[in-house]
């Protein structure tokens, strides 16, 4: 039963791995630029645009990310206007849509995880810093986040996890990751235990070569520790 | 459609409640477990613990509701269906549990050992000890990590609408395609999710201040 089993859904689901990495990755990274962007705002106090990076956070750490997804998704479609505009084809598009509720979620919880980094580092080390000599931003670039950045970084590999387990989201859009086709195996095939257990057993696989990166980064970055 | 969109909310907070009970029973026994003096229960219960955690948690509640069913088949060979609540109640908490036992392991191992050696020599059973010393402590530690995993269970009941449970998300689903209004539709549970967020967020606030409140403070 297995090896014929094994043989037929392996295939099916390591193509939908390849979307689910994509999916990651580009969720990953516009998060991340996102959240440096909110940090930034947030440090600096940009009074109006403070509020909306406030007010994002509260929206996207305060409700589950299925809604989000299901918001951006199907959300567009009750205002026929938006379909004339340039943004159509974008906001049509699941995949789309699925990478940019995952990178804006991530963004709201990355920019929490560096905002509470950056100000867990005392304010003795600026003062040290300016006292030395350094200017205001030699100060930050060289002690502040360097500091802030060896605090965040553990969380932040715990939030890489989260967004690629949340990808798995994506399949209620009808896109086709790992999830979307050990669905669709399931509902062909009924073998549900096979395929659920293959289907998990390459999501564990997957958070454990993340966890290996991570600590593989911690280690090279906090190097100068100990 | 109010009376349904309220029906929906008690759906979804019922869920993460027993979610929360049987996932608090479920945790504190996989706590002890990691804290045994058995090195198999002690591998056994981490292994079980990582497993969970590196798992979607779309996937954990599928393979419980058609794995369920599945075994239940493959067992009895006949076609049982089991309730979409209660396997979506067990996977919850399942999840909620291996998270939560993680926050109760810190918590009972910061509590020191001198307070159930001292019960212990006041001749209080092992059970009491635990019970009525060691718990009570424990649980001012935990709290602010159990009152987060709290909040990321209620954003996770959104996931047995789609094993088909009428909670919050659901009903929005249904609304959506009978009035073609999907924005409004989600866009008032999200709202009525970020309320019961904050409700609870502030009630976890006033109970860390009701826990620690013997705690000597220094005003500088």
């Amino acid at each position: 039963m297995m090896p014929e089993s094994l043989q037929e859904y392996l295939p099916q689901l390591l193509k939908g791995l390849q979307t689910t990495l994509e999916l990651t990755f580009a969720s990953l990274l516009t998060g991340l630029v996102l959240a440096l962007l909110f940090t930034l705002i947030l440090s600096l106090r940009f009074k109006p645009l403070e509020w909306l990076v406030r007010l994002q956070i509260l929206l996207f750490t305060g409700t589950p990310l299925l809604i989000q997804i299901f918001l951006i998704y199907y959300g567009p479609t009750q205002f026929p206007i938006l379909q004339e505009t340039v943004f159509w084809p974008l906001l049509s598009e699941p995949w789309f849509c699925a990478m940019l509720a995952l990178a804006l979620n991530s963004a709201a919880y990355s920019t929490q995880l560096f905002k509470g980094a950056i100000d867990a580092v005392s304010a003795g080390e600026w003062e040290a810093a300016l006292a030395v000599g350094m200017t205001r931003s030699q100060s930050l670039t060289r002690i502040i986040l360097p500091h802030a950045f060896r605090r965040a970084l553990p969380a932040y590999g715990n939030e890489m996890i989260l967004v690629m387990k949340g990808t798995s989201l994506a399949s209620t859009i009808t896109l086709m990751d790992l999830m979307g086709y050990a669905a669709r195996l399931n509902a062909q095939t009924y073998d549900t235990l096979t395929v659920f257990t293959l289907a998990g057993l390459i999501y564990l696989t997957l958070t454990g070569i993340l966890t290996l990166i991570v600590r593989f980064i911690e280690r090279k970055a906090l190097a100068f520790s100990n | 459609m109010l009376e349904l969109f309220f029906n929906a909310t008690l759906m979804t907070l019922g869920l993460a409640l027993s979610s929360l009970l049987l996932g608090l029973v479920l945790a504190t026994l996989l706590a002890l477990g990691e804290l045994s003096r058995f090195r198999l229960l002690r591998y056994l219960t981490v292994s079980w613990v990582t497993i969970i955690r590196g798992l979607p948690e779309i996937l954990v509640v599928f393979f419980i509701y058609f794995g369920a069913t599945h075994l239940l088949f493959l067992l009895t060979d006949e076609f049982i269906e089991i309730s979409p609540f209660s396997a979506g109640t067990v996977a919850l908490s399942l999840i909620y549990s291996s998270y939560a036992s993680q926050t109760l392991r810190g918590a009972f191992m910061a509590v020191p050992r001198g307070q159930s050696e001292a019960a212990k020599a006041l001749g209080l059973s092992s059970g009491r000890c635990f019970y009525r010393v060691i718990l009570p402590q424990a649980w001012r530690h935990a709290l602010p990590g159990l009152g987060n995993q709290w909040l990321v269970l209620l954003k996770d009941t959104a996931l047995v609408a789609l094993i088909g449970v009428t909670d919050l998300l659901r009903q929005a689903q249904l609304f959506s395609s009978q009035t073609y209004e999907p924005f409004t539709w989600y866009a008032t549970a999200g709202v009525i999710y970020l309320v019961i967020t904050l409700i609870s967020q502030h009630c976890l606030d006033k109970m860390k201040q009701k826990t620690s409140q013997h705690i000597r403070t220094v005003n500088v």
